[in-house]
């Protein structure tokens, strides 16, 4: 018994504590991708917020915007070309969702309006491959994936750039939601779509605006995952796992959104560098699921989300 | 004309609770019961009977299943493959460990095994709903698989990491193994589901039907009437994970033959799901008629290009496939949430007033 | 307290609290057997709240609730209806996914001893009981008379027929004590009378004690043999009716002079 204990528990907190700027190397790899999270679920909470729908078509569209960057620069665009079309291409397919899936379903259940975006995810999913072919591509955004040291640990340039660029994208979102006049109507349309319409709020601009700000985030956050490991369909699947950081987070709370992605983030790459090894390893599949499981449990609104009230 | 109740009036109510009130209607079902038995396995080819007929028969199980717990019962699963899974991987399990078991009985007793863990999955119900839930069974989704991955005893130990279907008989019959032939594992798998979609039906319109779709549509109201939450929602996820399991297994021991983890990935989830949706969530029916129509869309388009002179490059083919299957999943969602079975019992209404309109 | 026989529910300075806002403050009433009694008082006085607690739905911060004597301030709301509390709910809280006749059928829940393996099977004793449940829940039907939309699913039903659908669920369940939170909301004069009838013929036949919320007065007056009137949180009035039409504390209530 005390030998489990020793092998679970002590002998990966000593090897923790054996090196740690290892450690440190860990958490900072953890929070690049803990980043990258949040950067997609950043696209759902927009959405979320501004319209009530849970997105799962989130992740794909990460993706879609990131093809098609690619597919774009591969045929000979120049980057700052090729962004402005994939950000045109966004806009029209925020268009394009808008008018085809989501008008007909206003104010159904939001499991139905759930369920669509599944379908959209395959639809996209389908749609991107046919478009742009299934090899992985290689995105050059012009930062070399290169480190440096500082305080002898190890800082990846492309990885300090994403962070930046988070952090500056997250504060001009949560002070457009706080202080403009679009962000108050949003977080109405958000609340009641009915209410929303009855006092005059143009519900389908508002809703595409915001798709389209989604799009543009997902832009972003096709290109730093893309120029990390390559654009490739597993994107869409790294992309499931922005559900479990918007549980923790909350699914209506911008600073939740990274908050929790970087919590997850780190907590999987922890806990597979020290304890993978014990069981075999991979267990970055599913931490971030069973994660998220455990918090609901205790905590069903996540960190930063409103407390429930259910009345009869 | 031909499809009216006129004259048919029901003088108990044990007649009008019957499963199938018009005549009519019984007498295509018993027709219709004859033609799958005996017709089928003399008329269908090898291809039909392997690429269509048993696929569709275990994905129906499935979806059978899976619309118990989320279309009944209102819990949203994306676990149905892990569970299909946990069905396989027992009942590979008990086929080794005692060689000398019916493999029928095996099936059950996997089932019941996925049961009691879909039970286990199935606590966090309690205090979770909707999307949550539905995101909270994606964990039991990844773990299940990562479990049956990593740990070799899953798969005795296999250098390949698959699991193969031992050769086994049912009172002298072959029924799985490579000798087992494709109208054997057909009438197997038809029997299977035949069982259980009788007593789905029988559960859905009684007592535990009405509780799961109280829960369903007013929870808090059902509970305030007298339906306790746990034991209505663990008895769905027990059911309907029994179900699922024997899915599972029949999946690898009368279709596949022999698989892999892959075989029960997140796709199948989905797809599982999305039978249910398009085939019409709470309804016995929609689960034949959403499998159906999902195992149709790969081999319509396998076959009909060529049949128009198209051809039709594989990749291009899952990519349309995917294409096809989301946008149907939104068409359904707009058009007819209750999906086909909504369709055929409009269909239904409008032949009894045949020919006039209206 | 009387020194009659206990009454059917005693409610003891209960005090239910969300966050900062105070739903009820120190309420104490009892109702006795074969009692019809109506709650009234203005919006948000918390006449639901106080169902709602009744039904163990929200849990008293202070106080008690005795149920035929015994305590049950902190049952479920399943065990609360295991006693034989029965309500309809202000919002038609009917599943909208069944029909009539099977949303009158879950009322018959709590009756319904069942093992779901013979109900698998339906067979025997799960198919005699299922008859016998059916042929109960139609004499519920004829009293109420709504024979003809016994298949309707209940979603589309007009919002009266919907009422009178919640109604008889609650009635399926043969309860001692009957709650219902505004009846009547929404109905026209003929409507309003035949649930006057109705209620009566509850009272009358089975005994049943009805607590309903009710704002229209002159139903108030004709059926009830008691009234207490609620105020932000706070029972201000419980008598007779006329005795409480006459009460200075009520009348202020509902023409809202400004309160400490």
């Amino acid at each position: 018994m005390l030998d489990l204990l020793n092998t679970a528990l002590i002998g990966p907190l000593r090897d923790m504590g054996g090196s740690p700027a290892f450690l440190v190397e860990v958490i900072i790899g953890g929070l690049a991708a803990g980043l990258m999270y949040s950067l997609v679920a950043l696209g759902f909470v927009l959405i979320y917020k501004a319209s009530g729908v849970f997105n799962f078509a989130q992740g794909v569209m990460v993706l879609f915007a990131a093809l098609t960057l690619v597919g774009l620069m591969e045929r000979g665009a120049p980057l700052a070309l090729a962004l402005l079309a994939t950000a045109l291409v966004m806009g029209a397919l925020a268009f394009a969702i808008e008018r085809v899936v989501l008008r007909p379903l206003v104010n159904q259940e939001q499991i139905i309006l759930f369920m669509a975006t599944i379908g959209l995810n395959f639809f996209l999913e389908g749609l991107g491959e046919l478009a742009w072919g299934s090899n992985v591509k290689r995105l050059d955004v012009g930062i070399p994936d290169t480190s440096f040291m500082v305080w002898g640990v190890q800082i990846n340039r492309l990885e300090l750039t994403a962070a930046i660029t988070a952090a500056v994208m997250v504060a001009v979102i949560a002070v457009f939601f706080q202080r403009t006049r679009i962000g108050r109507a949003l977080r109405a349309v958000a609340d009641d779509h009915e209410a929303a319409l009855s006092i005059g709020i143009p519900l389908n601009t508002i809703w595409i605006v915001v798709w389209a700000a989604a799009g543009l985030v997902s832009i972003v956050a096709g290109i730093m995952w893309g120029a990390k490991s390559g654009v490739q369909f597993s994107l869409s699947l790294i992309a499931l796992k922005a559900l479990p950081v918007l549980i923790l987070g909350g699914f209506t709370s911008v600073p939740g959104a990274i908050v929790g992605g970087l919590i997850i983030g780190v907590g999987e790459k922890i806990g597979e560098v020290y304890w993978g090894p014990l069981v075999g390893g991979a267990i970055e599949n599913w931490f971030a699921y069973v994660l998220a499981l455990a918090f609901l449990l205790v905590r069903p609104q996540g960190l930063f989300g409103e407390k429930i009230i259910e009345r009869v | 004309m031909i499809y009216r109740e006129a004259g048919q009036f029901k003088s108990s109510y044990a007649s009008d609770q019957a499963v199938f009130p018009i005549r009519q209607d019984r007498v295509v079902v018993a027709l219709g019961l004859v033609a799958a038995v005996i017709a089928v396995p003399l008329v269908a080819d090898e291809y039909w009977l392997q690429a269509v007929l048993i696929p569709f028969l275990i994905y129906s199980l499935a979806a059978l299943g899976l619309n118990l717990l989320t279309g009944y019962a209102g819990q949203v699963s994306l676990g149905t493959g892990g569970f299909m899974a946990v069905g396989a991987y027992s009942a590979f399990k008990l086929t080794g460990a005692f060689p000398g078991l019916n493999v029928l009985v095996a099936f059950l007793l996997a089932g019941l095994i996925t049961a009691l863990v879909g039970m286990l999955f199935g606590l966090p119900s309690l205090r979770i709903k909707g999307f949550y839930l539905a995101v909270a069974t994606l964990a039991s989704q990844f773990f299940l698989l990562w479990l049956f991955n990593k740990v070799a005893w899953f798969t005795d130990y296999a250098s390949s990491g698959t699991i193969t279907a031992p050769p086994r008989t049912v009172a002298g019959i072959m029924v799985t193994g490579p000798a087992a032939t494709a109208e054997i594992r057909y009438l197997t798998a038809l029997a299977l589901v035949a069982v259980f979609a009788v007593i789905a039906k029988n559960l859905v319109r009684g007592r535990v039907g009405r509780s799961w779709m109280a829960i369903r549509d007013r929870d808090i109201a059902a509970e305030i009437i007298g339906v306790r939450p746990l034991r209505t929602k663990m008895l769905a996820f027990a059911i309907s994970s029994f179900m699922i399991g024997v899915a599972g297994a029949e999946y690898v021991f009368l279709y596949l033959g022999s698989a892999e983890t892959l075989a029960f990935d997140i796709n199948v989830s989905f797809l599982v799901l999305f039978m249910v949706i398009i085939g019409g969530l709470g309804s016995i029916l929609g689960s034949f008629l959403g499998a159906g129509f999902i195992v149709m869309v790969p081999i319509f388009l396998t076959n009909v290009p060529h049949l128009v002179g198209l051809a039709m490059p594989v990749a291009l083919q899952k990519q349309i496939e995917l294409m096809v299957f989301g946008g149907l999943i939104i068409f359904f969602l707009i058009a007819e949430p209750h999906g086909l079975a909504r369709l055929w019992q409009i269909g239904k209404e409008k032949l009894r007033l045949w020919p006039f309109p209206y | 307290m009387n020194a009659g026989p206990t009454p059917l529910l005693e409610v003891d300075e209960v005090s239910v609290r969300f966050g900062a806002v105070q739903a009820l403050e120190g309420v104490s009433l009892e109702i006795g057997r074969g009692e019809i009694v109506a709650i009234i008082g203005p919006n948000g006085a918390g006449k639901t709240t106080l169902l709602n607690v009744v039904s163990g739905f929200y849990h008293p911060s202070e106080g008690h609730i005795r149920f035929e004597g015994r305590d049950r301030t902190h049952l479920r709301p399943y065990d609360v209806a295991a006693l034989g509390v029965a309500r309809t709910f202000q919002n038609v809280a009917l599943f909208k996914g069944m029909s009539v006749l099977d949303n009158i059928m879950t009322g018959r829940l709590l009756k319904m001893r069942g093992s779901f393996l013979l109900e698998a099977l339906h067979w025997g004793p799960a198919r005699r009981q299922e008859l016998l449940h059916r042929e109960f829940v139609e004499r519920i039907i004829d009293f109420l008379e709504i024979e003809s939309i016994r298949k309707a699913p209940a979603g589309k039903l007009p919002y009266g027929l919907q009422k009178r659908v919640e109604l008889a669920r609650a009635l399926a369940a043969e309860p001692k004590l009957l709650l219902l939170d505004e009846p009547m909301a929404g109905m026209n004069v003929e409507e309003k009378e035949d649930m006057c009838r109705f209620i009566l013929g509850v009272n009358d036949e089975f005994g049943t004690t009805i607590a309903l919320i009710e704002h229209d007065m002159s139903v108030v007056m004709d059926i009830s043999h008691r009234v207490i009137a609620l105020d932000y949180g706070r029972k201000i009035a419980d008598g007779t009716p006329d005795e409480v039409r006459a009460d200075q504390a009520v009348i202020d209530a509902y023409l809202g002079v400004a309160h400490a």
